[in-house]
């Protein structure tokens, strides 16, 4: 028999959530967890709904964006600071390649980093702004770089006790872009997804982050491919052998939605072509 | 166990004695009576339980009842104001919108956020809110003739938020 619980604090879910760990599920927009539990993939003796636990803000705090773990991807389409202060995460969240506005009004962005899918769409746009994931419990409280807080498929370093509060991202510089391929335009798990962010200085690249989806057991950087382009200036032969390196890193796999090799090429092209859409170059296909 | 629920459906309160794992679906169809939302795919992807929660349309399939303590839910059968159909409902029934009519709830209520949000869209923004309601009739260039009647009606706002 499960019991509910739903705190109007972080404070009482952190409590919650000490009391009745490991044996417990965080709920928020439910739209990962709720089909598991009518298939009874998953059966947890206490649930805990954080949507009314004040934790769905968007503020900045000095040269940063806080984003509250229970922040819809409807706010974060829709919020004026994550447009203009990290417009990449807006562009994931807006695209109806990911879903529909009835799941991203319930979805949150700390159900998309606690779920791990590899495939994450709020996953690569958060990589490529260098996000920290705040992370709570009674214990005590520390911050994470999010590229360490994926370890596999569904997997985290988040321990049962512990409590994802706040997404934290630096108010970095320079031009982000994301792009995904699903089987279909709209609604459609990520065959592969990117998103990148260049720095341009007096015509070259000062600073560069590749982020790729879907290619490997956790959505990752690819920093020897970032190395390449720094000190370079942007260019069409550049960022297509930029596309290839940053695949070199990936690990693929042949599953429902694509084959390992589709994947590879059309990432190595889906990069090249997010570069060249953030240097500006003329000719790059838009969205 | 069971927990008491109070809400509000299309404006009139309710107060259900609900389980932890009941989905708001169950509630609305099986407690209290509102067929007019659809049991589809059961997992969130189909639209045909699409409702509105404070406004915000959600999947009621795969929304837990308790989630919605307090707050105010509108289903298709609350769209209507002073006894005359949401300008949707009209445009659909005008528009030949509905063939076997399974998706028509979902594809309204999502077409009732999207008025709400957007008084003047576009094709393409009508074909976005859509974008998670499916038609296995595949009748959708009707459905986007409809919203885009239903657009330009003067009273195109619905019933209770």
């Amino acid at each position: 028999m499960t019991a509910y619980y739903a705190p109007k604090t972080p404070a009482e879910t952190l409590a919650l959530l000490s009391a009745h760990a490991p044996d417990c599920a965080l709920l928020a927009g439910g739209t990962d967890l709720v089909p598991k539990l009518k298939s009874g993939a998953a059966a947890p003796g206490t649930l805990v709904y954080i949507g009314s636990a004040g934790l769905d803000y968007i503020r900045q705090e000095e040269s940063r964006l806080i984003v509250g773990a229970a922040a819809t991807w409807t706010m974060l389409a829709e919020h004026p600071l994550v447009a203009s202060c990290a417009a990449v995460l807006a562009a994931a969240a807006r695209t109806p390649a990911a879903s529909s506005p009835g799941v991203k009004n319930a979805a949150t962005v700390g159900g998309n980093l606690a779920t791990a899918s590899p495939a994450a769409d709020l996953a690569t746009p958060l990589l490529a702004l260098d996000a920290d994931v705040r992370i709570h419990s009674v214990r005590g409280t520390r911050t994470v770089a999010l590229g360490d807080f994926f370890t596999g498929p569904g997997k985290t370093v988040l321990l049962p006790d512990e409590l994802i509060c706040a997404v934290s991202i630096p108010l970095c510089g320079g031009i982000s872009v994301f792009e995904k391929i699903g089987r279909r335009k709209a609604m459609s798990i990520s065959v592969v997804n990117t998103a990148v962010r260049l720095v341009l200085e007096q015509g070259r690249c000062r600073e560069a982050r590749i982020a790729l989806g879907s290619v490997a057991p956790v959505p990752l950087r690819c920093r020897e491919a970032e190395d390449m382009l720094i000190g370079k200036e942007p260019g069409r032969e550049l960022f297509q052998a930029c596309g290839a390196e940053a695949l070199r890193a990936c690990s693929p796999i042949d599953d429902a939605a694509a084959t390992a090799w589709y994947r590879r090429t059309a990432g190595a092209a889906l990069v090249a072509r997010a570069l060249g859409r953030a240097a500006g170059l003329p000719g790059t296909p838009e969205e | 166990m069971k927990y008491m629920l109070s809400f509000t459906v299309n404006g009139a309160p309710a107060d259900v004695a609900v389980g932890p794992t009941e989905t708001l679906l169950d509630v609305l169809r099986d407690r209290l009576g509102f067929t007019g939302a659809k049991r589809g795919c059961e997992t969130g992807d189909c639209g045909a339980c699409t409702v509105l929660v404070d406004g915000r349309s959600v999947r009621s399939c795969i929304t837990l009842a308790l989630t919605v303590q307090g707050k105010a839910v509108t289903t298709v059968e609350g769209l209507a104001r002073d006894g005359k159909p949401h300008p949707l409902q009209q445009a659909f029934h005008d528009h030949g919108a509905s063939q076997c009519g399974f998706c028509t709830p979902g594809m309204i209520v999502s077409l009732a956020e999207l008025l709400e949000k957007n008084p003047e869209p576009c094709r393409d923004d009508a074909r976005a809110a859509i974008a998670g309601n499916l038609c296995r009739c595949t009748g959708y260039v009707k459905i986007i003739d409809a919203a885009m009647a239903a657009a330009r009606s003067p009273h195109k706002k619905g019933g209770p938020a």
